[in-house]
């Protein structure tokens, strides 16, 4: 189904999952400067905890995101002097960064998994504990979710400074995203 | 990808849609950063174990995962050391009250920025009172880190004045719309 513009739900997705990333990025400079957990040093509970249920909570923003923009496309805008190189490289960027933030959470959810610390959705749902307690697969998953995220940023850098060139283009692409 | 395509929405003037723009990114990233010292003043008490004199745990398979020296993981104590030293005893509840606030004002002002993308009729308007807002925010957290230690100030002053110059000039940005959409 086409429309002009994003559908409300694409928009506020979209945008509730940039400042969660943007949290979860600022807030796990933060935390990892915090003593190691321990039976007296418990700073690092509540962050971690408020981590990783974002992180769990934007693979479900991203899927509800992800269905309603197959589902409902907006038709393409048509822009005077538009490259058709840069058009593709944009869709590009969309499907990596996609890419990205899936692999980051789940890549992180599974680090946690093999840590050997349990996860409370959001302080209500014991989540089930899919991994056992393994230095090296916490350390595998651990690494990829590292690196997942660094390249999930630059990814975001792009993405912005794009929105950034066609907000003072003034071309009315953005317009799509900024509307509810 | 469909090969069909449209004009673009009805534009408004270039101004609403640079301060949109940028209202929108900085609001994104001051939402973040204020539910984070939201954070660190909630995790950060003063009866926690770094002012009991108690010893960092340090193991070294730990120590491998992050990738930091045994000097670094005991020098992470000094982190919550230094906030709960150097802040007064009303700085707590105040910094939580103010980053509380300014987060709601912050994430405001990214539908505000929505709103001067699309030219909507109020959002000049609206965009005048959140950035002033925003800049009321910036003072009194400036205010209140300057009544703090050194460790402190050093820590959060730098950082509330790139705040306050980046709200001051969407503020004026937003003002000088406004006139614009006065006079039109």
């Amino acid at each position: 189904m086409q429309t002009q513009n994003f559908t409300t739900t694409a928009v506020i997705m979209h945008w509730l999952i940039a400042v969660s990333i943007f949290f979860l990025f600022i807030s796990s400079w933060w935390m990892l400067a915090l003593p190691f957990p321990s039976i007296d040093f418990k700073y690092r509970v509540f962050p971690f905890q408020l981590h990783k249920n974002l992180g769990i909570t934007i693979v479900f923003m991203l899927i509800i995101l992800l269905y309603v923009r197959l589902r409902y496309r907006p038709t393409p805008v048509f822009s005077a002097g538009e490259r058709p190189l840069l058009l593709r490289l944009a869709f590009l960027d969309h499907v990596i960064l996609y890419i990205l933030i899936f692999t980051c959470c789940i890549s992180g959810y599974m680090s946690s998994s093999y840590s050997g610390w349990s996860t409370t959705l959001w302080w209500v749902l014991e989540l089930p504990h899919w991994g056992y307690e393994d230095e090296e697969l916490n350390m595998f998953y651990s690494d990829i979710h590292l690196w997942t995220c660094w390249a999930l940023l630059a990814f975001v850098s792009v993405h912005v400074g794009g929105a950034l060139y066609h907000a003072f283009r003034n071309d009315g692409f953005v317009r799509r995203m900024l509307r509810l | 990808m469909s090969g069909s395509k449209t004009v673009p929405n009805a534009l408004g003037p270039a101004w609403a849609s640079w301060l949109g723009i940028v209202a929108v990114v900085f609001g994104i990233l001051l939402t973040a950063a204020n539910v984070n010292e939201w954070m660190i003043q909630r995790v950060i008490t003063s009866d926690g174990a770094a002012m009991q004199g108690m010893k960092p745990r340090c193991p070294e398979d730990e120590l491998l995962e992050e990738g930091i020296s045994l000097e670094e993981c005991k020098l992470m104590i000094a982190k919550v050391r230094i906030m709960v030293v150097s802040r007064p005893n009303w700085f707590r509840d105040f910094q939580m009250s103010l980053s509380l606030i300014g987060a709601i004002i912050a994430f405001g002002s990214i539908f505000v920025g929505l709103a001067l993308v699309q030219y909507s009729n109020w959002a000049p308007r609206a965009a005048v009172v959140t950035f002033s807002a925003l800049l009321v925010i910036d003072a009194l957290g400036f205010a209140a880190a300057t009544n703090t230690g050194p460790l402190l100030r050093a820590t959060y002053l730098w950082n509330i004045l790139l705040w306050f110059s980046i709200h001051l000039i969407m503020a004026a940005g937003a003002c000088a719309g406004q006139h614009i959409k006065d006079t039109d």
